[in-house]
């Protein structure tokens, strides 16, 4: 009998992990919410479990025991929870285990003590990986934080224990304004994550953001596939990722590979995973945290390994051997991803929503495109701002970055803002092209005049005036020299010709 | 003739002519027309496309996305756009630019008439001198606002032959 595979996530995520369900001969089953009922992903199911969570405070997958009764009732084997919502919940992984649901993912200790980024980095100092100088776990109070700050040097950066997408985090340029930041750092994270632990560590002014893809089975097998770029970012949230990185020489690779894949194999880590590091501007590197999710970014590893990663998620869930060893790992080309997210680049990255009139994507064989969204989709103000991943393999890094230029030409949209402009701008951008760009890109570098183009400009003032002006006519009627039909005519010649 | 004037400034004259290409600034250019929808417009361009699509509208104010990216312009005709300008700049007055005979001779013929709009470049009249036929050109753009002379007249030199209102700054 078929296996049964009940994806707890939406958009292009479901219908990635559902094409690698079809692959292994399983039956995929995902959740219609009410609060996206026409969504794409569903199109590519094979069976709908009717949601039932308009009037639920929190969407279908965001529900761990809903989800869990659901997958109950419809005899689920396995359940993938994609990347955010639950993905990294460990209360959701152990209750799914009690009920002898397969949750496809590391186990639920794992999954807490990474979260925990005290926990992490004590681990990490006794896998003997560099850290960023700091407090080892959290100070007990301003006094102690101020007294620690003073002993690494200023700026410091405090974040919250709990903590992740920048809440709770606070950077402090100076010893005068610690204390205010601190308690206004203590009360978001309580709020946030009811924990207000901080801890301070000294502040990068202007780093890099890498990252190593680890897959791991439960049998003791550990490999890496070298490493992610992930330095463009807005909002500390990544924009633009690319593998390998510039930045990391094959020494490093081979050095810093061997520290993550060291590291999981001491806390005993299975499925797939990703180690973060910061590189400083001199090129010292230290581990930031470990992601035990399959992450956004995940295509641009596989187009440069060939490694399909949600396949083996999913048969290291089944306890399968990781077959895979480290030599047959072999980096071939560049990749680039560039998320197309539905925020006006030009107006502080706002989010937008509303109706997609329109949305035409290049294809090419070397073009990886990941959606969950087509013209008149609904983009909704309930989930994350993602419309589609765009994925380009060349053979350099120049190559590549020519490729995904023309790629984005080729992408079209109508109806909505995206960031499909801005990462047009900064791959055209020099720091962008000689790799030295950081994470601090947009804060330093990024105006929104860098997206116009006069060309685009000159069309738009046409465009402006051919639509004004048919109205303009129609109210004037006659008027010397211009014949009221002449701008009918060049509109109807030229379209006849198409 | 129409003005668009973006809000950082940015000024573009646009003539579309019946039957030809849209003259932008002065220059013709060979801009096709791929597909039309209710505020939607695709141009193709020097092998580019160009997506546009007009999202909002007050009165002669038009917001237009081109390509994913936003630019504002406020469209005159280019009669409105005189009248402001004359309003504007009252003390100034002279926006008409004179165009003189550069030597003695006799008008051949004249290509327009008064109310015609006129490029920068495009020939006004033909002179014939020393068995020799010039073609006198429009040296601003705008609109033809006197003729001052006739089919078959002779002319001195620097004797004025027409009136242009220019809509150069």
């Amino acid at each position: 009998m078929k296996k049964r595979l009940l994806i707890a996530n939406r958009s292009e995520i479901a219908i990635r992990i559902i094409r690698s369900a079809h692959k292994m001969g399983m039956y995929a089953i995902v959740f219609q919410s009410d609060k996206e009922p026409d969504a794409l992903y569903l199109k590519f199911a094979d069976e709908i479990i009717d949601a039932h969570d308009a009037d639920d405070e929190k969407p279908i997958f965001l529900n761990p025991n809903k989800i869990v009764a659901f997958a109950l009732e419809h005899e689920v084997d396995l359940i993938h929870p994609g990347y955010g919502f639950l993905s990294e919940n460990p209360d959701f992984v152990a209750l799914c285990i009690s009920k002898k649901l397969n949750f496809i993912g590391p186990s639920p200790e794992l999954i807490r003590d990474m979260g925990l980024k005290t926990v992490a980095k004590k681990m990490a100092i006794e896998a003997g990986l560099p850290l960023v100088p700091g407090s080892e776990g959290p100070v007990a109070d301003v006094l102690a934080a101020k007294e620690y700050a003073a002993s690494i040097g200023y700026p410091v950066i405090l974040k919250a224990s709990a903590g992740g997408g920048g809440r709770g985090m606070r950077i402090v340029e100076n010893s005068e304004t610690i204390e205010r930041n601190f308690k206004s750092a203590y009360d978001e994270a309580l709020a946030a994550f009811g924990n207000g632990d901080i801890f301070i560590e000294k502040y990068l002014q202007n780093p890099k953001h890498l990252e190593f893809q680890i897959l791991g089975d439960k049998h003791g097998n550990v490999i890496h596939l070298g490493e992610r770029e992930c330095s463009l970012q807005r909002k500390h949230q990544k924009i633009i990722e690319e593998a390998p990185s510039a930045s990391v020489t094959e020494t490093m690779r081979k050095e810093m590979g061997t520290m993550a894949v060291r590291f999981a194999q001491k806390i005993g880590y299975y499925s797939a995973g990703t180690i973060e590091f910061i590189m400083d501007e001199d090129g010292s590197y230290y581990f930031m945290e470990m992601n035990t999710r399959i992450q956004v970014e995940h295509p641009v590893t596989e187009m440069i390994t060939g490694v399909d990663l949600v396949d083996w998620q999913i048969r290291i869930a089944l306890d399968e051997v990781l077959t895979l060893k480290q030599e047959d790992i072999i980096i071939k080309g560049w990749a680039i991803e560039c998320r197309v997210n539905a925020e006006d680049p030009q107006n502080r990255f706002t989010p937008q929503t509303g109706f997609i009139d329109k949305i035409q994507f290049p294809q090419d064989a070397s073009i990886r495109i990941e959606t969950g969204f087509l013209s008149g989709s609904m983009v909704t103000p309930y989930f994350d701002s993602m419309i589609a991943k765009i994925i380009v393999h060349g053979e350099s890094r120049s190559k590549v970055i020519n490729k995904t230029m023309e790629a984005l030409n080729k992408f079209n949209i109508i109806g909505i803002k995206t960031t499909a402009p801005f990462c047009k701008a900064v791959l055209q951008h020099p720091y962008f092209k000689d790799a030295s760009y950081t994470t601090r890109w947009v804060d330093l570098v990024y105006s929104p005049e860098m997206l116009e183009d006069p060309d685009d400009e000159m069309i738009g003032a046409l465009a402006a005036t051919i639509m004004y002006a048919s109205e303009y006519l129609q109210l004037q009627g006659d008027i010397p020299a211009y014949e009221n039909d002449a701008l009918n005519v060049w509109v109807l010649n030229k379209r006849l010709n198409y | 003739m129409f003005i668009a004037l973006r809000d950082n400034g940015k000024r573009y004259k646009i003539y579309i002519p019946r039957e030809s290409n849209p003259v932008i600034d002065g220059n013709e250019q060979e801009i096709d027309f791929i597909e039309q929808e209710d505020f939607q417009y695709t141009f193709e361009w020097n092998g580019k496309r160009f997506h546009c699509e007009l999202v909002a509208r007050d009165q002669n104010k038009a917001t237009v996305h081109v390509n994913g990216v936003e630019y504002k312009f406020s469209l005159e005709s280019i009669f409105s756009y005189i009248r402001k300008g004359m309003i504007s700049d009252a003390e100034d007055k002279n926006t008409s630019v004179q165009i003189k005979a550069p030597m003695p001779g006799k008008i051949i013929d004249i290509f327009l008439d008064e109310g015609d709009l006129v490029n920068v470049g495009e020939p006004i009249l033909t002179l014939e001198a020393m068995k020799m036929q010039n073609e006198i050109t429009a040296d601003c753009n705008g609109v033809i606002q006197k003729i001052r002379v006739n089919h078959e007249q002779s002319v001195m030199k620097d004797e004025l032959l027409v009136e242009i209102q220019s809509i150069d700054v």
